[in-house]
């Protein structure tokens, strides 16, 4: 369960204030697919930041399984991404010049899992994203889509509860965005894992369970979820 | 992250960037390199130092002088003054005599056991049966000096009819090979000093050819003296000396004591009575100031090798954190903590300096490897090598060039790990 409540984060100083999030509560279940929907410019990804706690809002708290992770130290705040989060982007930011084996490998190695281990879970994270035959090739000789999927690889391969995902398929064609999608729905259906999507392509945003619309820092409209407080 | 884990990663950066790391590791190499080199050249020379003066000096043996002191610089000038240098060549040099009485009081003094003064003849000539006369030196042979003999050798002490000619000595005398000499009688002619204006008293003195000395590394004095005894030198000096002011009057004495631990004591003794006394220890020790002081300036050089590659690192490293941004965004957004982001990079810079240093100390081993057989044959120091290479030396320039390249990395990683990872991960 995420639990965001009065979130608010203010960019720049006193004339120059930009609300980046304005005063956002919602309540998110284990296990359920979000989009958080939104223009460029919205709020959408500050959202994301304060909510994997690589951001912190001057205001509101984001409760995790219980714990704030907005009070916690720096330190408590990187363990708990490299042990429950984990990040999809845009584009990509695997590591061209690794072989997919290393670009896989990071978090285990931040996570300190013991080598054997992390040699298991490499392999059972390149299978389920289809990409087993590429483990010794250059990152950066995958195709896109490829790429994306290797990055799903990383993403997962520590078996995180919560998958944020920002706008995972902006630079994908359609068939091979699809795909894509496939892997990330499927992940989070067999693992229970509670996947964010932020996104601005509405069909996307269909395909999860619920929709959170950012609109100027604001919550505009939330589907097939309860507010976090009351206003 | 694992240290181990951190380690590799910093290793496979670098790897990335492999002509970078190269060129970066090259300028501390110079470094290493010019280190290396100072390093095994001063235990080099302070080793042939030692062989020089354990050859050539003995633990048991003070050379003494006169001390003369900073005023005597300018001394009074006293009709016949005993004691008192005669001749220019004395006294520009401020030196004074050394008289049979400092003698008889040298011996007096505890544990010492013999005093020798130098008796440094100065012959005419030498020469053999039917060939021509030639200039020479001759000085007093000692068992303590290591000679390298060409031909014939001495075992202990010589007697006071023979001779040690040296290699070239040998040859313009005639002989048709050094082995040729030995046993054979060769003379040595003087001249009465006192009588120089007036009668001409000449004499030669005859010795048998005992052994013949080749030119050594390790030889620093009597390399062109022709060695005799003591005594024999003492009986030419008598000879040539005896009725002139100077007799019997010595700049040097040798002063031998009963054990080398007694040296301090009686050095002690002789400086409190007027003397200046060095000991082999001292020898040694003004020798040894002279190749620190070299090693130091050689190894100034390094340092500031050293000095400017920290820059380059500085430099490397910054460009290598600015190139690598969305890395560390990524890394930092995975959980890694600040301290592993600066860890990755301070490792990084180490590898550099493990790099250059393995590259610096390797080429200075093969260089000096290569070079010390031709250094110590134009020197002519035969089986000496004047450049000696010690592994605790490697790891100790290497672990310490790797310590400066980590304190060279200390800012860029701290600019890495401060990074903040939303900016690094923006992808505007």
């Amino acid at each position: 369960m995420i639990e965001v409540t009065h979130v608010t984060k203010t960019y720049g100083k006193k004339q120059n204030a930009f609300l980046a999030l304005d005063d956002v509560s919602f309540k998110i279940p284990t296990g359920t697919t979000v989009a958080i929907l939104g223009k460029s410019g919205s709020g959408k990804s500050t959202l994301m930041h304060a909510m994997s706690g690589l951001d912190r809002p001057e205001k509101g708290s984001v409760i995790i399984d219980g714990e704030n992770i907005l009070t916690l130290k720096q330190k408590a705040v990187d363990a708990f991404r490299a042990s429950k989060m984990s990040f999809i982007f845009q584009s990509f930011f695997i590591q061209p010049r690794e072989t997919c084996y290393d670009n896989v490998s990071l978090p285990l190695e931040i996570a300190e899992v013991p080598l054997a281990e992390r040699r298991k879970k490499v392999d059972a994270a390149l299978a389920a994203v289809e990409l087993s035959d590429k483990k010794r090739s250059r990152a950066g000789d995958l195709s896109g889509g490829q790429k994306q999927r290797l990055a799903i690889a990383r993403a997962i391969v520590n078996e995180p509860k919560i998958l944020f995902a920002d706008e995972p398929t902006g630079n994908l064609d359609s068939v091979t965005g699809g795909v894509v999608e496939d892997f990330l729905f499927n992940y989070s259906k067999t693992n229970n894992a509670t996947l964010i999507i932020v996104t601005h392509d509405p069909d996307l945003a269909k395909k999860c369970d619920a929709q959170i619309e950012i609109k100027d820092g604001k919550v505009s409209a939330i589907r097939g979820l309860q507010t976090g407080a009351k206003k | 992250m694992k240290i181990t884990d951190t380690i590799r990663r910093a290793g496979r950066s670098l790897k990335q960037a492999k002509a970078r790391t190269l060129l970066t590791s090259l300028a501390i190499g110079v470094g290493a390199f010019t280190i290396t080199l100072s390093l095994a050249g001063g235990q080099g020379g302070r080793d042939y130092a030692d062989a020089i003066v354990n050859s050539n000096t003995d633990v048991k043996e003070l050379t003494v002088t006169k001390a003369v002191e900073e005023s005597a610089a300018v001394a009074e000038y006293v009709e016949d003054g005993a004691g008192t240098a005669t001749g220019p060549f004395a006294a520009a040099q401020g030196l004074e005599y050394i008289t049979a009485d400092d003698l008889a009081d040298i011996e007096k003094i505890d544990k010492v056991e013999r005093v020798t003064p130098n008796y440094a003849p100065s012959v005419d000539y030498i020469t053999t049966e039917g060939q021509k006369k030639y200039q020479a030196t001759v000085s007093t042979f000692s068992p303590s000096v290591t000679l390298t003999y060409a031909a014939g050798s001495v075992e202990g002490d010589l007697k006071n009819d023979q001779i040690v000619l040296t290699e070239e000595y040998a040859k313009a005398l005639g002989f048709e090979n050094t082995a040729d000499a030995i046993g054979k009688t060769v003379s040595i002619g003087v001249t009465k000093l006192a009588t120089l204006y007036t009668t001409q008293d000449k004499k030669e003195f005859n010795f048998v050819v005992k052994g013949v000395s080749s030119a050594s590394g390790l030889a620093f004095r009597s390399q062109s003296s022709q060695l005799v005894t003591n005594d024999a030198a003492k009986d030419m000096y008598t000879y040539i000396n005896e009725g002139t002011p100077v007799f019997n009057k010595f700049f040097l004495v040798a002063v031998e004591v009963a054990d080398a631990s007694d040296a301090e004591s009686v050095k002690q003794a002789l400086v409190d009575d007027g003397y200046d006394a060095q000991t082999a220890a001292d020898v040694l020790g003004t020798v040894n100031t002279f190749i620190n002081v070299l090693l130091g300036v050689l190894l100034g050089f390094g340092a500031l090798a050293v000095l400017t590659s920290i820059f380059g690192i500085i430099n490397t490293q910054y460009i290598s954190v600015l190139e690598r941004t969305q890395q560390i965004g990524l890394m930092k957004a995975l959980g890694m903590s600040r301290r592993d982001v600066g860890r990755l990079f301070k490792y990084e810079a180490a590898w550099i300096g493990f790099l250059g240093g393995a590259i610096g100390s390797g080429v200075a081993f093969i260089a000096g490897t290569i070079a010390n057989p031709y250094i110590s044959d134009a020197l002519g120091l035969d089986t000496i090598s004047l450049l000696i290479f010690q592994p605790a030396q490697f790891v100790i320039i290497i672990v310490g060039l790797m310590l400066v390249s980590v304190g060279a990395g200390i800012l860029p990683a701290r600019k890495a790990s401060k990074l903040d990872p939303i900016e690094a991960l923006r992808t505007e």
